[in-house]
């Protein structure tokens, strides 16, 4: 069973929902040690001063922000404290939107929302979301953090998702790209191709296999063995001019 | 203290650890390979596509007030300990490694550590956010830039995403790559095995109930404008400090001869990286040219 993260309560109009903030994902994946080659000791991060070039202990360490070349004002806790939020237990519903309105882009990662007490209001907004095909959109306070967020349904299940603010989204603009001037025959192919190597979203089929052969390598060399160097694969990239002719023989392949 | 310098991983991280793809500087991106579906190849590179919104304090030494940043060090021999000194270790028992090379890292899955191969298509409104992980996009190199067009439009015309597994130092990751905004936008997905049941018990509501709710939400519909809401807590810090510098309360960090920044390196993965292609560089075989 997974450990409560939080408990709160949704508050829109005059309905209040008690929910209790989960989590959705866990990863367990092989962690890796940094060690120091020379007497395989386990490294560990340190702050070092850039001037004397020693390790800076936690109390030596201050906030400062800068102002300017080498310039800096310095921030104290407790001014720090001051842009805290205030905390509450209330998550803060503001409007409603349609699902599928929301960028994927902007969810930073996503809790379960389970209900905190025998309430059918929980019951209530499941169902409501999932009929009206909506997400309702809100803020909260959590560990010192103001957070916004959408709400979202499964029709028996409520979610969190947490969101990004606008401005910590890279705009695609800024990529600098330049649009190619395509045929529409081109583009025609390779819809069609697409459209041909289009399959159902069945994501159970996805395993890490990776995994697997990473264990079995560490064990090689656990007992001794010797690893054999593979050169990764590379893909010759297609020319621009050879563009069209990859497309069709994609296509004939495909059909 | 450090929350204000570290990565995505932690700004909003009040739960558990969230693993993602090491952040570079957007500029030089994160990893370069190639992306190909079916016969066509475009070689591209990896970038981020978020930028955590944070005010950026510097840590400062209390007594000199020169800037901190952060280095892998040794605890037994209490120094510093330089990129080229770093191996990667796998803990067997306590205390007892076994040592990985970064070619033997890449080694484990050849067939995907340079190469994206989107092996299907599937129809975006098919994906579940909750499997959403992290998201980049993908710049095309030199010479790509015309297939990629091509894969972008494509796909914006058929409201279709690739799916593709890659491999970046020991992970292999499943990634949904989609059109958007004329860029290829890639998102690294969670396996299945990762989305944990939801156990539930919610007392089911009698539809007067949920009829009232309907309604007060019907009143609550508009579009999604997410610049409406913004972070508070840094424009009160920017306030904070703009008062400040007013007061003129500043205070001068000693000359330094310049030495590579160090914002970059914020988690131990970028560090890690940054050894390990130190690492490649100066190892007998040769890597990521063609």
């Amino acid at each position: 069973m997974p450990s409560t993260l939080w408990i709160g309560n949704i508050h829109f109009g005059a309905l209040i929902v008690p929910v209790k903030l989960h989590t959705a994902v866990s990863q367990n994946r092989v962690q890796f040690h940094l060690l120091h080659k020379t007497d395989r000791v386990k490294l560990r991060q340190q702050m070092i001063c850039k001037f004397d070039k020693t390790p800076v202990p936690a109390e030596e360490q201050v906030k400062g922000f800068q102002v300017d070349e080498r310039k800096y004002v310095l921030m104290d806790p407790e001014e720090l404290e001051q842009a805290e939020p205030e905390s509450s237990r209330t998550i803060d519903v503001h409007e409603f939107v349609k699902t599928g309105g929301i960028d994927p882009v902007f969810i930073e990662r996503i809790y379960y929302l389970e209900p905190d007490a025998e309430a059918k209001s929980y019951g209530a907004l499941a169902a409501s979301l999932k009929d009206l095909d909506a997400l309702a959109v809100c803020t909260w306070v959590m560990r010192k953090r103001a957070y916004f967020g959408a709400i979202s349904s499964t029709g028996k299940a409520l979610r969190l998702n947490v969101l990004r603010y606008t401005d910590e989204i890279v705009q695609a603009q800024s990529l600098g790209l330049e649009s190619f001037e395509l045929s529409e025959k081109e583009v025609s192919i390779g819809s069609e191709l697409i459209n041909k190597l289009t399959v159902k979203f069945q994501p159970e089929k996805y395993v890490n296999e990776h995994q697997k052969k990473l264990w079995e390598m560490i064990e090689k060399k656990a007992h001794g063995q010797k690893i054999t160097p593979l050169t990764p694969k590379h893909l010759k990239p297609t020319m621009p001019g050879k563009l069209l002719e990859a497309l069709e023989k994609s296509l004939n392949r495909a059909a | 203290m450090m929350k204000e310098q570290n990565t995505i991983k932690s700004a909003t991280d009040p739960g558990g650890k969230k693993k993602s793809i090491p952040q570079e500087p957007a500029s030089q991106g994160i990893w370069s390979g190639t992306i190909s579906f079916s016969l066509v190849a475009i070689p591209v590179r990896l970038v981020k596509s978020v930028e955590p919104g944070r005010v950026s304090f510097h840590l400062l030494h209390n007594r000199d007030y020169s800037p901190l940043e952060r280095k892998m060090f040794c605890p037994e021999e209490e120094k510093i300990v330089p990129p080229d000194e770093i191996v990667r270790g796998y803990e067997i028992q306590p205390g007892k490694h076994i040592l990985v090379t970064g070619e033997e890292l890449e080694s484990v899955s050849p067939d995907r550590s340079r190469t994206i191969e989107i092996t299907e298509f599937i129809d975006i409104r098919e994906v579940d956010p909750i499997y959403y992980d992290h998201p980049y996009f993908l710049v095309p190199l030199k010479g790509g830039e015309k297939s990629y067009s091509l894969l972008v439009e494509s796909m914006r015309r058929t409201n279709k995403a690739g799916l593709a597994k890659f491999v970046l130092d020991e992970r292999e990751y499943v990634v949904l790559i989609v059109s958007r905004d004329n860029a290829l936008a890639m998102s690294t997905l969670h396996y299945s095995d990762e989305i944990l049941p939801m156990a539930l018990v919610a007392a089911e509501a009698s539809d007067e109930e949920i009829n009232i709710v309907k309604k007060s939400i019907k009143a609550m519909m508009t579009d999604f404008a997410p610049e409406k809401y913004s972070n508070n807590r840094r424009q009160k810090l920017l306030d904070i400090v703009n008062k400040k510098v007013k007061k003129k309360s500043e205070v001068k960090a000693p000359e330094v001869e310049e030495e590579e920044k160090a914002e970059g390196m914020a988690d131990l993965m970028t560090a890690l990286e940054k050894s390990m292609r130190t690492v490649k560089k100066n190892g007998p075989i040769k890597h990521g040219k063609n």
